[in-house]
């Protein structure tokens, strides 16, 4: 049975963001251990429809294969998730693959995650050191804040929490959890919490904090398991207490 | 999205000031006309009493205005502007939380609707004197009763998610433990509510006043 | 005078590290990255940065480490840079640290270190089992601060295809595709820096990440940049095998006690839990008692294939050994070894807490790579940079663990330094150079798209390359034979006349990765055949390179570094000595006392 086991394929097309959407199915040969990347691949070296008809290798974003780089998130049967980690023997078929929703289209499955980029900047995602010449040690830290930290700085900004959030959309310029969580992360470093009144100031700004509204799905879709909610919740307090302390005592 | 917008903006302080009046005063009022209505269960004597102690307390249309109408009519119709600048998709992603985002717009819009009509039976057309008696003919229709139970239930359901949204989203609690227990809060403030308003038209319907022992006339 | 200006090509930890020099020395800098840089192939780092802080009180120098780096590579590596890299190790920590990287902390709220393959002192810094990501992580957000500032121009999801080399034969800038449009541009720099990282694609799978192909240096080594010590390839002890990719099993796991052993019996059926300690086979422990199952990874890969291929006591007959890290307390494994495991349980579906691991050796990092020189990482081409990975400067025949970061970043570093310097320095800068020369080179490489894109051939891409990785894998990695590898540079030679008919199943131009991989595919051949033809050449073993029938290390003919030239189309080697002037060359065994 091995032998013959096929993998059924469906691939939303789409050749560039003003062209129209189709489907595609392909069908493969099963191995073990597959997963959605080894799919596509295999569809590269052999761009034939399940119908026999010709066509062209897909074109989708992916790295490292070992979930860190952030790169091949995708909709996979209707899920906002990693390829690389998806394997074929734990899905459905016919497997349906789809670019992100919410992100701008470039062709196929690859989309333009920049926005997220753009936001980390607008946050002041970093610790503003003076400079890389030798200065001594940084700030010492304590074990505990280490512990609380290293989770938010696995952040691999794939995009997961902001495809599944439903704020996320084409009325509304929110941020995401995965923004708000670095800021917190920031916030928590000694030297980082130098910036932290305009973090949180950013925040406050349009697209900020305001627009989550605990729906929560982001935590169940970070595929490193980040404490989005924790995150959301404490930078939430914080940025209150700012506005509110700001407009009373200045 | 500019990158040097940083100042906390109108957008912010509307939707602070939309969670806030949830609880304040709105969730307030919720809790404290629940409470006195359910003088009913007492007796029509005992109702038409409280009814009256509060049509007669001082300031009165400042006081229904600026801590009931208003902030309601703010909570609703901002409500309403959050929800269009959402998009659900429980359907893709059907986990709890989800859930509660989605119904939490739907019964909000319900209780919103069902506030505004009960309203106008109940405080425009009595010119804010209704009685026990008033009350009692007004369940008498059907259709009443189904909406009473319906708005009673969506405003509870709605007043425990909003307490639950409300702690997780000015960080009250922050933890996921926290925010669990959190969660449990919510659900009993939703079913306390949903046992009383029903235990309520009850009352009403079948003029059953399991209290009436507690009452000494004045 | 115009203000100069860097273009650095490759946005890992060495990239990253040569922008934000070059920034703060206000030279701005135009940043090439195929991925976002944040994507690049330095997150998938795990263990840990080595820098001798003696920060356990054990006697940790920093030339201690320089010795180790040294004795590790084998007594390849030119000592000078790599006696200033160890000692500079301290000082990169300190600066991560001020740069927020999440390190794992002592009570005190000191930095903790471990204990990492090739030495005996707990000298390796780490953040949890993702140390690279965290390292590139702060690069990025300091990257991505001066370029709010406006001091650097990132160009994401570009390609680079060729430098711009004027008929001084001096570099003024590169020609380099926008993998969405597919247009093809030239931009001027004064200078170029290189960082382009690893060439893992070359052998098919790796532990290395997909755009890792090597073809920006071989690219650049077919415009006359020299390419040193490409034989020398490292192949990962502990890998977990994969159809995709070989997925790193860090040394951290054995720097955290982990331990590497084989059932004595071959036709053993017990679940490895049952099997009783007295029938394991901790080979490394056994073979190599002072430092058991941290030896270098050369020592430990041979070791293993030696207990697969000769011993025949892989498990179940297969490829593989158990990587046991089961007797480490839960706790210890949750805070230091959790990323690594969790790889494991989501690719394989086996709890690795519960169960040994199954692991095999894995190509994994190239020792060689763009020559550059002892001083400041110049290329033989002036205006030519490299640092990284993609340069062969400091690991020798073999690289140490953990040795990578510090080397990127020092290297990158130093880089972006000495290229800012020469850029203020140029008498005439590239705004001088005719625009003919940019011209002609776009001319180019718009007629190699125009030809692959119209060409009508029956090979696949995809197919060349998955048969390029599997002779480089059979023939080119652990053990070297002369006639295996006389007939897998053979085998490549086809390989790259079959390329000529090459056949792409996406003609359009728009976002066309085929396209890409097709120009990145003829590159890797050439690389490849670099590499093939220097492990022909050198009849010795010495660190990674390894050859049954020259066993021994043989410095009388063979201290010198490869330096492979592009000469009319076609490869040539040459030598040039290795300077020693540090710690002169002894034997290297790491059974006995050294």
């Amino acid at each position: 049975m091995a032998e013959t086991k096929q993998v059924i394929i469906r691939v939303k097309r789409q050749a560039g963001p003003k062209e129209p959407a189709r489907w595609e199915d392909f069908s493969l040969k099963w191995r073990p251990s597959m997963n959605a990347i080894i799919c596509l691949r295999d569809i590269a070296e052999n761009p034939v429809t399940r119908d026999g008809k010709k066509t062209t290798p897909i074109t989708y974003d992916s790295n490292c294969l070992e979930e860190i780089c952030g790169s091949c998130a995708m909709l996979i049967n209707g899920k906002a998730r990693m390829a690389c980690s998806a394997l074929v023997d734990h899905l459905e078929q016919p497997i349906r693959l789809e670019p992100m929703s919410k992100f701008p289209l470039v062709r196929d499955l690859a989309v333009d995650r920049q926005f997220m980029f753009e936001s980390l900047k607008r946050v002041k995602a970093w610790i503003p050191i003076d400079g890389t010449y030798d200065l001594g040690e940084g700030p010492r830290v304590s074990p505990e804040v280490q512990e609380k930290g290293y989770p938010l700085s696995n952040c691999i900004t794939c995009g997961n929490c902001l495809e599944v959030c439903p704020q996320v959309n084409e009325h509304n310029q929110f941020v995401g959890a995965a923004i708000i969580s670095q800021v917190r992360l920031f916030n928590m470093h000694p030297t980082g919490a130098m910036n932290k009144r305009e973090r949180l100031e950013a925040l406050m700004g349009p697209g900020g904090i305001q627009e989550c509204a605990n729906a929560q799905n982001c935590v169940h879709a970070c595929p490193k398991g980040i404490p989005l909610t924790e995150s959301i919740a404490e930078v939430n307090r914080d940025a209150w207490k700012q506005a509110l302390l700001g407009w009373l005592l200045g | 999205m500019s990158s040097t917008a940083t100042r906390p903006d109108t957008s912010y302080f509307l939707r602070k000031l939309h969670s806030f009046t949830g609880v304040l005063p709105v969730g307030a009022f919720l809790a404290e006309h629940f409470w006195s209505n359910s003088a009913a269960l007492v007796n029509a004597a005992k109702y038409d009493e409280v009814s009256r102690d509060l049509q007669t307390i001082p300031f009165r249309p400042f006081v229904e205005w600026g801590v009931i109408f208003l902030p309601m009519l703010f909570h609703g119709v901002y409500g309403v502007y959050i929800w269009l600048r959402g998009k659900s998709n429980v359907s893709a992603y059907p986990w709890v939380g989800n859930w509660l985002y989605a119904t939490q717009r739907h019964t909000g819009l319900i209780a919103f609707a069902y506030i505004g009509w009960h309203l106008y039976t109940e405080r425009w057309l009595t010119h804010g004197k209704s009685t026990y008696a008033t009350v009692e003919s007004d369940m008498q229709n059907p259709w009443y009763l189904l909406f009473f139970v319906v708005g009673i239930l969506a405003s509870s359901f709605h007043l425990g998610v909003g307490i639950w949204n409300f702690l997780c989203k000015w960080g009250l609690v922050a933890t996921a433990k926290a925010q669990q227990a959190a969660g449990r809060l919510g659900v009993v403030v939703g079913v306390v509510f949903s046992i009383v308003g029903i235990l309520i038209v009850i009352s009403f319907r079948l003029n059953w006043h399991p209290f009436a022992s507690y009452y000494i006339s004045k | 005078m115009t203000q100069p200006k860097i273009i650095v090509v490759g946005g890992g930890l060495a990239g990253l590290m040569a922008t934000i020099r070059a920034a703060e020395a206000g030279v701005p800098v135009d940043l090439f990255s195929i991925v976002p840089v944040k994507r690049s192939h330095s997150v998938c780092a795990q263990g840990g940065i080595n820098a001798a802080k003696n920060q356990k009180g054990e006697g940790d120098t920093t030339d201690k480490h320089f010795d180790d780096t040294i004795y590790g590579g084998d007594f390849l590596a030119n000592q000078p840079l790599v006696k200033r890299m160890c000692e500079a190790a301290p000082g990169i920590i300190d600066l991560l640290d001020r740069m927020g990287v999440m390190f794992n902390r002592t009570s005190e709220g000191l930095l903790d270190y471990r204990r990492f393959g090739g030495t005996l002192y707990h000298r390796t810094a780490f953040a949890g089992a993702t140390t690279g990501q965290q390292l590139l992580y702060a690069l990025d957000e300091q990257v991505r601060r001066h370029e709010a500032e406006g001091k650097v121009r990132k160009f994401e999801g570009w390609t680079f295809l060729s430098t711009v080399i004027d008929e001084g034969r001096i570099c003024r800038g590169i020609c380099a595709m926008d993998l969405r449009t597919m247009e093809v541009k030239t931009f001027a720099a004064d200078a170029a820096i290189f960082a382009t990282g690893g060439i893992g694609a070359i052998f098919g799978r790796s532990t290395n990440s997909v755009v890792c192909t090597g073809s920006a240096q071989s690219a650049l080594f077919q415009q006359g940049v020299d390419y040193a010590n490409g034989e020398f390839i490292q192949v990962h002890p502990t890998a977990i095998p994969g159809e995709d990719k070989l997925r790193l099993m860090s040394e951290s796991a054995r720097g955290e006690g982990g331990r590497v052993w084989v059932p004595r019996n071959p036709a053993e059926k017990r679940r490895p839990k049952d099997v009783p300690e007295a029938e394991r086979f901790y080979f490394l422990e056994e073979w190599y008692p002072k430092y058991g199952n941290l030896v270098p990874r050369d020592i430990a890969t041979r070791a293993i294939h030696r207990i697969v291929y000769q011993e025949k006591l892989g498990l179940d007959g297969q490829a593989a050994v158990y990587l046991d890290v089961t007797q480490i307390p839960r706790e210890t494994l949750k805070r230091k070894l959790e990323g690594i495991l969790e790889i494991y349980e989501k690719f394989l579906g086996v709890d690795p807490r519960e169960e040994p691991m199954k692991v095999f050796p894995g190509m994994h990092y190239t020792m060689g790579g763009i020559w550059v020189n002892g001083e400041d990482q110049a290329s033989n081409v002036p205006g030519i940079y490299a640092a990284g990975e993609c340069e062969y400067q400091y690991h020798g025949a073999n690289r140490l663990g953990a040795n990578s970061l510090v080397s990127c970043i020092f290297g990158g570093g130093l880089a972006g330094a000495a290229a800012s310097k020469y850029a203020k320095n140029l008498e005439r800068g590239a705004a001088s150079t005719s625009s003919a020369a940019f011209d002609a080179e776009k001319k180019r490489q718009e007629k190699k798209n125009q030809k692959l894109l119209s060409q009508d051939g029956s090979e696949n891409p995809i197919t060349i390359w998955r048969e390029l990785g599997d002779v480089m894998t059979e023939h080119v990695t652990v053990t070297r034979i002369n006639k295996n590898l006389e007939a897998a540079d053979a085998k490549l030679r086809t390989l790259q006349e079959r390329y000529k008919k090459i056949n792409l199943s996406d003609r359009t131009k728009w976002s066309n990765q085929t396209l890409n991989f097709a120009r990145e595919l003829e590159n890797m051949l050439i690389l490849a055949r670099v590499i093939t033809l220097g492990a022909v050449a050198r009849n010795e073993s010495r660190g990674a390179h390894y050859k049954p029938d020259f066993p021994d290390r043989d410095d009388a003919n063979w201290l010198k570094t490869t330096r492979a030239k592009w000469v009319n189309c076609d490869i040539q080697l040459t030598y040039e000595p290795v300077d020693v002037t540090l710690i002169k060359p002894r034997a290297r065994r790491y059974d006995a006392v050294k």
